[in-house]
């Protein structure tokens, strides 16, 4: 067993010396790296407004294949987005104390994600002018949208879960902007002030605000299961071989969460790192993350194994045809960097050790966000060239314009973040104190805070 | 009326703060805590925070809205399919539970808004910085004859400061 060795915040004022530290003015590195991932975001624009000149000509997008990276790197970052929530409302929601240290973070990943991921169908219909088109608004023509299409339903479910996660996070920082504006004395003061609402941490207040974040979990909850859900009907209502599964939904939301606690330890390594928060990012929590990897991996390793049985069970020659075409077509490559970073690289963490080894947890989670990336591209790519008839069976390759604007989408998601770091407490400033308060009660014999 | 406010160190001695103004017939009472604590809420006992009801009120609304206007399209533009009803109620669950968690969770912080924020109680202007650190406050209104007596009472507690606020 590893010996758990960070330091402990001794009084609650070091908690917000530690935490509110963070804000303090960037480092020149700090600039640079923000620059770096800036300009990646300014490729992408460039891509798209030459993709929006030329046309969707300019992508790899060709009959029979319609769908590419554009819809892959939407499904991704709608999975990635579902970490947050499930950290700040389902595990608050079952009294995971360990939470409080990662659900910021989480929860500003899930709002940057989910912002990033309602941008691809955007990009993915080329007219980007023309989205208007879904939204059911009354016009002269008498037409409205059909509202028993999946993609209609996912325009309303991405949106809610885009506005959701957006009141969650703000909700849940309005305290810790409060403590930001009693701290910092530079031009941020007046951002924060009006940021936090006036907020005095006030009996009223708390007990507004606390009713207030027990809502919010009670509904993102079935809201975060049902939005990968919607996602996954999107491709399991159509006709497609390898698509037409009821396993699709449950599958999906494993995986979306398996990937979105991939992403936080991604990026709250290099932040815990950076910051010196090795005393509130702890080993205890990438081990319980560990835990969670491991739960969803399984799961998203039996759904791989059921689908294959289904096919051969099912003595359906074109689903047969469609799952073999997956693990030895052209594409096989993709198959099994899907197989090797979802299934095997999680593997070692049913060992204590490499859970609580962040290093190790940091590699891991690495190649299972490459490993998520491919499962979406597998199942929309192989779905979609090898349907029914050989004669209308194709290829697809993406092109430099779409691998750009794949690349930018990081640069937009890591621009995001980095700025928040300096904008907002990165850990939950009054979640960290509560439970700081809690264990000294419980140690002192007062008894904790329920 | 005079404010005395007294500057504790733990959500403890702040309950304790509570209990014995209380017990001692202060009814006026506001705390200031940089942590939310139940003890604190059941301390002062102000009941039940009326954002439960407009929760309630936003998912109905969101719900009944998503049905009348998916039902309404499909007869404002009715797509003939084999005879088939044109309203497709099942289908029409999925943006109705949409659109009960949208507004549901719109009329919550809406409701915060409104009451933690612009109906908060005016008047107790003791606040200070430490509050959102690591001191909790507790501010009691009372009449000048016994300010003493509330004074008296938020030593014994604990309180590392007690001084008389202007209202």
């Amino acid at each position: 067993m590893a010996a758990i060795t960070e330091p402990v915040p001794q009084t609650a004022d070091q908690i917000n010396d530690d935490i509110l530290r963070v804000l303090e003015p960037p480092t020149p590195m700090y600039v640079l790296m923000v620059l770096f991932f800036a300009t990646l975001v300014g490729c992408g624009l460039v891509a798209f407004l030459y993709q929006t000149y030329w046309g969707l000509g300019v992508t790899g997008l060709t009959h029979p294949v319609m769908w590419g990276v554009y819809i892959t790197t939407f499904v991704f970052w709608v999975g990635i987005a579902h970490a947050g929530t499930l950290i700040s409302a389902i595990l608050f929601l079952f009294r995971a104390k360990w939470r409080n240290a990662v659900n910021r973070g989480a929860e500003a990943m899930t709002v940057f994600a989910v912002l990033i991921a309602a941008m691809f169908p955007l990009i993915h219909i080329g007219r980007v002018y023309k989205f208007y088109f879904m939204v059911p608004y009354p016009n002269q023509r008498g037409l409205w949208p059909n509202f028993k299409s999946p993609l209609v339903w996912d325009l309303f479910a991405i949106n809610t879960y885009m506005i959701t996660s957006i009141m969650f996070f703000y909700v849940g920082l309005i305290p810790d902007l409060g403590a930001a504006r009693d701290r910092v004395r530079d031009w941020r003061r007046y951002l924060y002030r009006a940021l936090s609402l006036g907020w005095r941490g006030s009996s009223e207040q708390w007990r507004h605000w606390s009713r207030t974040v027990l809502h919010l979990s009670g509904l993102s909850t079935p809201l975060v299961l049902s939005v990968h859900s919607v996602v996954s009907w999107d491709f399991a209502t159509s006709m497609v071989p390898g698509w037409h599964t009821t396993i699709f939904a449950p599958y999906f939301v494993a995986g979306a969460i398996f990937s979105g606690i991939a992403m936080v330890i991604t990026v709250l390594v290099p932040v815990r790192k950076a910051f010196h928060l090795e005393g509130y990012l702890r080993k205890e929590h990438f081990d319980n993350m560990g835990k969670l990897i491991l739960l969803t991996s399984s799961v998203v390793g039996y759904s791989y194994g059921m689908e294959y049985f289904m096919a051969w069970y099912s003595a359906n020659p074109y689903e047969q045809m469609s799952f073999w075409w997956r693990g030895f077509g052209y594409h096989w490559t993709s198959t099994w960097i899907m197989i090797s970073c979802n299934v095997i690289s999680p593997l070692p963490l049913w060992f204590k050790w490499c859970r609580t080894n962040v290093a190790w947890m940091w590699v891991t989670s690495i190649f299972i966000n490459i490993g998520m990336w491919f499962e979406r591209y597998v199942i929309i790519m192989t779905g979609l060239s090898h349907e029914y008839d050989p004669a209308a069976w194709g290829y697809y390759v993406p092109s430099v314009t779409e691998l750009t604007i794949l690349v930018a989408s990081f640069g937009l998601f890591l621009t995001m973040f980095t700025v928040f770091l300096r904008l907002a407490p990165v850990i939950a400033l009054q979640e960290v104190k509560e439970l700081w308060y809690e264990d000294r009660a419980s140690a002192a014999g007062h008894g904790g805070h329920h | 009326m005079a404010q005395v406010l007294g500057v504790l160190k733990t959500p403890h001695d702040l309950v304790a703060a509570i209990e014995q103004l209380k017990g001692a017939g202060f009814r006026d009472l506001e705390i200031y805590s940089p942590v939310p604590s139940h003890h604190i809420e059941e301390a002062l006992d102000r009941g039940p925070s009326p954002i439960r009801l407009l929760t309630l009120i936003g998912c109905l609304t969101g719900v009944s809205f998503a049905y009348f206007m998916q039902i309404w399209v499909a007869y404002d533009w009715p797509l003939v399919i084999g005879g088939k009803p044109f309203a497709s109620i099942v289908a029409y669950t999925i943006i109705g539970f949409e659109m009960n968690i949208l507004l549901g969770g719109l009329f919550t912080v809406l409701g915060l808004m409104f009451f933690g924020m612009f109906m908060t109680r005016k008047g107790h202007d003791a606040y200070q910085p430490s509050f959102s650190g690591d001191t909790f406050g507790c501010v009691v209104a009372c009449h000048g004859d016994q300010v003493p007596r509330a004074q008296e009472l938020l030593r014994r507690v604990g309180s590392t400061e007690v001084r008389v606020v202007e209202s």
